[in-house]
C-alpha cells in the first residue's frame, strides 16, 4: 500500500530533479519553497495523532520555510534584478545525470536505515538523502551566490526530513535546532551577498578566490 | 570534592574578573594573586586532609546526556593535589612583582586566567576516574599552558617554542587517545574500571601507548624537544608550575594506567628504567652544554624526571618479581622525588626568573657576581642546587636515597632485572655527579665572581613578593631533608592507592630509614654550626682584605679573565661527544697582529637533530605535493565533503 506522504515525497524527488536542470532563479526559489512545505508537513502525517499543538507547530515550521525564508530570497532577488544565474561549474546535462544517478542510489541506500517499519513511508529516507546531497551538489556546482544560499536552504530541508522519523516524539527540538541553524546561516550568507555584491557588483563567488593570501 | 570545585571556582571567577578591571593594573594583579591563592590554599588544606584519611571520594555529573563527568579521590591523586596547590600558590604570590608592565594590563589579566584554567585543570585532570573526564581536561591543561607559553608572543622564537609545544602535546594527546580507544574497544565502557580485564598483549599495547603520551607531556627522551624551548619562552612562574607540577602530571598518568591495568609485567618496569636511565643522562649532560639558565633548567627537568622513572621503573620490576620492599621502595622513592623536584624545580627556576629579570640577559655567562647584589636569590639557589644534586641534608637526597635502596634490593634478582638494577644504580650515581658539575658551574658563573656585563653590575633585588615564595621554598627543602618521616607517609599513602596487591605495605624499613636519615641530618647541621662557631672564634680581632674573585694576583684584572661556563663544562660534554656534540664556532688566532676573534659553542640535541632529518622534513615533503587540495575557492572544499558524505553513505 502506498502511504500518502509518499505521494508528496515523489513529487519532491521530481523537485530534486528539475531544480537542477534549471537556472532561472524564481523558479529555485519555488522549488526550494515546495521543498520546504514538504519537509514541514511530511512528519506531521507519520506521526500517529494529531494535536493542537502539533498543528500549530507544523503551521508556524510551514510559513518559515515555506513562506518567510523564500520570500525575503526572492525580495533580494527583485532588488538586484538578477533572473538567472549562469555562473556554473557543472553543466546541466551533467548535472542532471548526476541527479538522476543521487536518486536511484539513495533510494537503494535507505534499505540500510531501516527507518521504513515504524514510519510506514518508504521513500522518506532517500528523499532525505536526496536533498541533503542534492544541496550540497548545487552548493559545488553553482558559483551563484544566491542559488547557493538556496542549496544550502535545500539541504536543512532534507535534514529536517530525516531526522522527522528519528527523532519520534522529540521533533519538536530537532526542528527548532534546525531552523536555528538555517536562520543562523540565511543570515550570515546575507551578509555575505551582501559584501560581495558591494565589492564586486555581480555574485559570483569564484570572485572571493581573489581574498586568498 | 566540593571543597576541590569551591577552589576551582573561586580561582577561575576570581581570575575572570581580572579582564573586567585590567584598566586598573595593580588591583588586578591583586584580585588575581588573591584568587588564585586563596583557591589554592583551599585546595591544599582539602587535599592534605585527603590524604591522610585512607579511602575515596567519589562524585559523578552527567556531560552532553551520552557522557558522565566522574571524579574520586584516592591517596595517589591526593599526594598530587597537594603538589599542584602548593607550588601553584607559591607560583601565584611570585608573580604579582614578576608581571610588572602596566601596558601589557590585558595580557597580563589573561595570563591570570589561563593560569587558574591550567590549575583547575590539572586538579581535575588528576581526579579524573574516566577516560572522557580525563581527556576533557587533559586538553584544557595542554591548551591553557599553551597560552600562557606564548605570552611575549611578539619574539618569533617564543612563538616558535609555543608551536613546537602545540604538536608535541597533540601528538601526546593523539597516543593517549589510541590507548584508551584500546581500553574501550575492549571493555566497552570509559571507566577505568574495565581496563583490568584485557587480555594480556592489549594490555601491553596500552601500556606503550600511555608511556609515549604521556612521556611526551612529562619529557622523557625522546620526547622531550619541545620542553627546553617552551621553558625558556615561558614566564617563570609559569615554567615553574609547568616544569614542577605540569609535566608530572605526566608521571601521574603513567602510575594511573599502570594501576588500573593491574598487570605485573616485567617488560613495564624493564621500559621505565631503560627511558629513565636514559633520559636521566642525556638530559643533565645536554643541561651542561646550555648557555641559557632557563634552559639548562628545562634539561634538568628531563634529567630529573629520568630519575622518577627510575625509581617507578624500580618499582614495578619489584611487584613483577614479587619483592614487596623492593617495589614500595622504588614507587616510594618515585614519588618522593616528584614532590621533591616540584619545589626545588620551581624555587630554582624563579630564581632564574629573577636574575633574568634583573639583568635583563639569557645567557648565563653573562652574569656573574650577583651573590653581592642578590643575597637571597643567591642563597636559596644555593639551597635549591644542593637539593637538586642530591646532597643530604637537604630533601633531594632523601628521594634518591629511596630509589638506590630500592634498586639494591634487585640485587637478589637474576638476569635482566638484576643487570637493570646495578645498572640503574649506576646511572644514578652518574647523574648525581653530573647535575653536581652542572649546578656548581651555575651557580659559579652567575652567583660568584665578578659581574660580566652592565647590567649585571646593576642588579638589585626588589619585589618581595618574589623573594617570599623563594624563601620558602628554600625551607621547605630544608624541612623535607631533615624531617622526612611526615613526607614519606605520603608518599606512602600514594603508593598504596596503586593496587600492588600486598595488602599491608611493609612500613618498618622506612620509618627505620627516614630515621637514620634524620639523625645523621642533625649530626650534619650540628657539624656546620660547629665549623662555622670555629671560623667565627679564629677570625676574630683578624683584619680581612677583600680583593676581586679569581684576580689571581693581577693588579688590574679584568672580568674577560674569568673562567666561564662553556669551558668549565666542555672537559665533560666532550667525554659524551657520540650523544652530545659540541658545534663550535671559533676563528683561529692567526699571524703577528691577529684580528680580533670570539667564541660561541652549542650543543647539539640528537633527539632534536633527528627528528628533524627523519620525522619532519619527510613529513613536510609529502604534504607539500598535497598543497593543490588547497585552492582558495570554496566550490572544492563543497566538493571534498560532497565526496567524503558520499563515501560513507555507501561504505560504512
Amino acid at each position: 500500500m502506498i502511504h500518502s506522504v509518499d505521494i508528496l515525497l515523489s513529487f519532491v524527488l521530481l523537485s530534486v530533479l528539475f531544480s537542477f536542470g534549471t537556472s532561472r532563479l524564481v523558479v529555485m526559489i519555488r522549488i526550494v519553497a515546495f521543498q520546504g512545505v514538504a519537509a514541514a508537513i511530511a512528519p506531521f502525517f507519520l506521526e500517529h495523532s494529531m494535536s493542537f499543538g502539533g498543528i500549530v507547530f507544523t503551521m508556524s515550521i510551514l510559513s518559515i520555510r515555506g513562506i518567510i525564508i523564500p520570500w525575503s530570497i526572492y525580495a533580494v532577488v527583485k532588488k538586484i534584478g538578477i533572473k538567472r544565474a549562469l555562473e556554473i561549474n557543472v553543466g546541466y546535462n551533467a548535472s542532471l545525470f548526476f541527479c538522476l544517478l543521487l536518486i536511484v542510489s539513495a533510494q537503494m541506500l535507505s534499505h540500510k536505515f531501516n527507518l521504513s517499519d515504524f514510519t510506514g513511508s518508504k521513500l522518506i529516507v532517500s528523499a532525505a538523502i536526496s536533498l541533503i546531497v542534492a544541496g550540497l551538489f548545487l552548493l559545488m556546482a553553482r558559483r551563484n551566490a544566491i542559488v547557493m544560499v538556496l542549496a544550502y536552504i535545500m539541504m536543512e530541508n532534507g535534514i529536517s526530513l530525516l531526522g522527522a522519523p528519528l527523532s519520534a516524539g522529540a521533533h519538536t527540538i530537532v526542528e527548532f535546532g534546525i531552523l536555528l541553524d538555517v536562520l543562523a546561516g540565511v543570515m550570515i550568507m546575507g551578509i555575505m551577498l551582501q559584501s560581495i555584491q558591494n565589492k564586486y557588483v555581480n555574485l559570483d563567488t569564484a570572485q572571493l578566490r581573489k581574498l586568498k593570501e | 570534592m566540593d571543597f576541590i570545585f569551591l577552589s576551582i571556582l573561586l580561582m577561575v571567577a576570581g581570575t575572570a574578573l581580572c579582564l573586567v578591571i585590567h584598566r586598573q593594573f595593580t588591583l588586578m594583579k591583586t584580585t588575581g594573586v588573591l584568587a588564585i591563592s586563596a583557591g589554592c590554599l583551599i585546595g591544599l588544606f582539602n587535599s592534605l586532609i585527603q590524604l591522610f584519611h585512607p579511602g575515596t571520594e567519589a562524585f559523578a555529573a552527567a556531560y552532553l546526556h551520552g557522557f558522565s563527568l566522574s571524579f574520586a579521590i584516592d591517596g595517589l591523586s591526593a599526594f598530587f593535589l597537594v603538589i599542584i596547590y602548593f607550588v601553584s600558590f607559591l607560583a601565584a604570590l611570585y608573580s604579582f612583582h614578576y608581571l610588572s608592565t602596566p601596558e601589557k594590563a590585558l595580557r597580563t589579566g589573561l595570563s591570570y586566567l589561563f593560569f587558574s584554567l591550567l590549575i583547575a585543570s590539572m586538579v581535575l585532570v588528576v581526579v579524573a576516574a574516566n577516560m572522557i573526564t580525563f581527556m576533557l581536561f587533559w586538553e584544557i591543561m595542554s591548551l591553557s599552558s599553551f597560552f600562557l607559553v606564548v605570552y611575549d608572543y611578539e619574539k618569533p622564537e617564543n612563538r616558535k617554542a609555543g608551536y613546537l609545544y602545540f604538536v608535541f602535546s597533540h601528538i601526546g594527546a593523539m597516543m593517549l587517545f589510541a590507548a584508551f580507544g584500546l581500553i574501550y574497544g575492549f571493555s566497552g565502557s570509559f571507566g577505568f574500571d574495565g581496563a583490568a580485564s584485557l587480555p594480556d598483549w592489549v594490555k601491553i599495547v596500552v601500556f606503550v601507548l600511555a608511556f609515549a603520551g604521556f612521556g611526551s607531556k612529562a619529557g622523557v627522551f625522546p620526547f622531550h624537544v619541545w620542553l627546553p624551548h617552551a621553558h625558556p619562552a615561558a614566564p617563570s612562574h609559569i615554567s615553574a608550575v609547568m616544569s614542577g607540577v605540569m609535566i608530572k602530571i605526566g608521571i601521574y598518568g603513567i602510575l594511573r594506567v599502570y594501576a588500573v591495568l593491574n598487570d605485573h609485567h616485567p617488560l613495564f618496569g624493564e621500559i621505565l628504567v631503560i627511558a629513565g636511565m636514559i633520559s636521566g643522562i642525556l638530559g643533565v649532560v645536554y643541561a651542561l652544554g646550555q648557555q641559557d639558565i632557563k634552559r639548562m633548567l628545562a634539561y634538568s627537568s628531563i634529567e630529573n624526571i629520568g630519575i622518577i622513572l627510575i625509581g617507578m621503573g624500580i618499582g614495578m620490576m619489584g611487584v613483577s618479581a614479587g619483592n614487596p620492599v623492593m617495589a614500595v621502595l622504588g614507587f616510594a622513592g618515585g614519588l618522593f622525588h616528584v614532590l621533591n623536584h616540584a619545589v626545588f624545580k620551581s624555587l630554582l627556576f624563579m630564581g632564574a626568573g629573577l636574575v633574568i629579570k634583573k639583568t635583563g640577559v639569557h645567557d648565563m655567562d653573562a652574569m656573574g657576581g650577583l651573590m653581592k647584589k642578590m643575597r637571597i636569590t643567591g642563597i636559596t639557589f644555593l639551597a635549591g642546587s644542593l637539593a637538586i644534586s642530591g646532597l643530604p641534608p637537604l630533601n633531594g637526597f632523601v628521594g634518591e636515597f629511596f630509589i638506590y635502596m630500592g634498586g639494591f634490593k634487585g640485587a637478589g634478582m637474576d638476569k635482566l632485572p638484576l643487570i637493570l638494577s646495578l645498572m640503574a644504580i649506576i646511572s644514578l650515581a652518574v647523574i648525581g655527579g653530573l647535575a653536581l658539575a652542572c649546578f656548581t658551574r651555575v651557580l659559579g658563573v652567575v652567583f660568584q665572581g665578578e659581574p660580566r656585563s652592565e647590567r649585571a653590575a646593576k642588579a638589585d633585588e626588589k619585589g618581595p613578593m618574589m623573594l617570599i615564595p623563594m624563601a620558602a621554598l628554600a625551607v621547605s627543602c630544608g624541612i623535607i631533608g631533615v624531617f622526612p618521616e611526615v613526607f614519606s607517609l605520603m608518599t606512602i599513602r600514594g603508593v598504596s592507592a596503586l593496587n600492588l596487591g600486598y595488602g599491608d605495605i611493609p612500613f618498618s624499613p622506612f620509618l627505620q630509614m627516614t630515621g637514620n636519615i634524620s639523625r645523621s641530618a642533625a649530626v650534619f647541621l650540628l657539624l656546620v654550626i660547629c665549623v662555622l662557631a670555629v671560623r667565627y672564634f679564629l677570625y676574630q680581632g683578624k683584619s680581612i682584605p677583600r680583593a676581586a674573585t679569581w684576580g689571581c694576583g693581577f693588579t688590574r684584572p679584568t672580568v674577560k679573565m674569568q673562567y666561564t661556563g662553556s669551558s668549565y663544562a666542555r672537559s665533560i660534554i666532550d667525554f659524551f661527544r657520540p650523544v652530545a656534540y659540541l658545534c663550535e664556532n671559533h676563528p683561529p688566532v692567526q699571524g703577528v697582529f691577529p684580528a680580533g676573534t670570539q667564541y660561541s659553542s652549542h650543543v647539539i640535541d640528537i633527539a632534536e637533530r633527528y627528528m628533524e632529518v627523519g620525522i619532519v622534513r619527510p613529513v613536510l615533503f609529502f604534504f607539500d605535493k598535497l598543497r593543490w587540495i588547497q585552492q582558495g575557492d570554496i566550490h572544492p572544499y563543497i566538493g571534498y565533503i560532497l565526496l567524503a558524505i558520499v563515501l560513507l553513505l555507501f561504505f560504512v
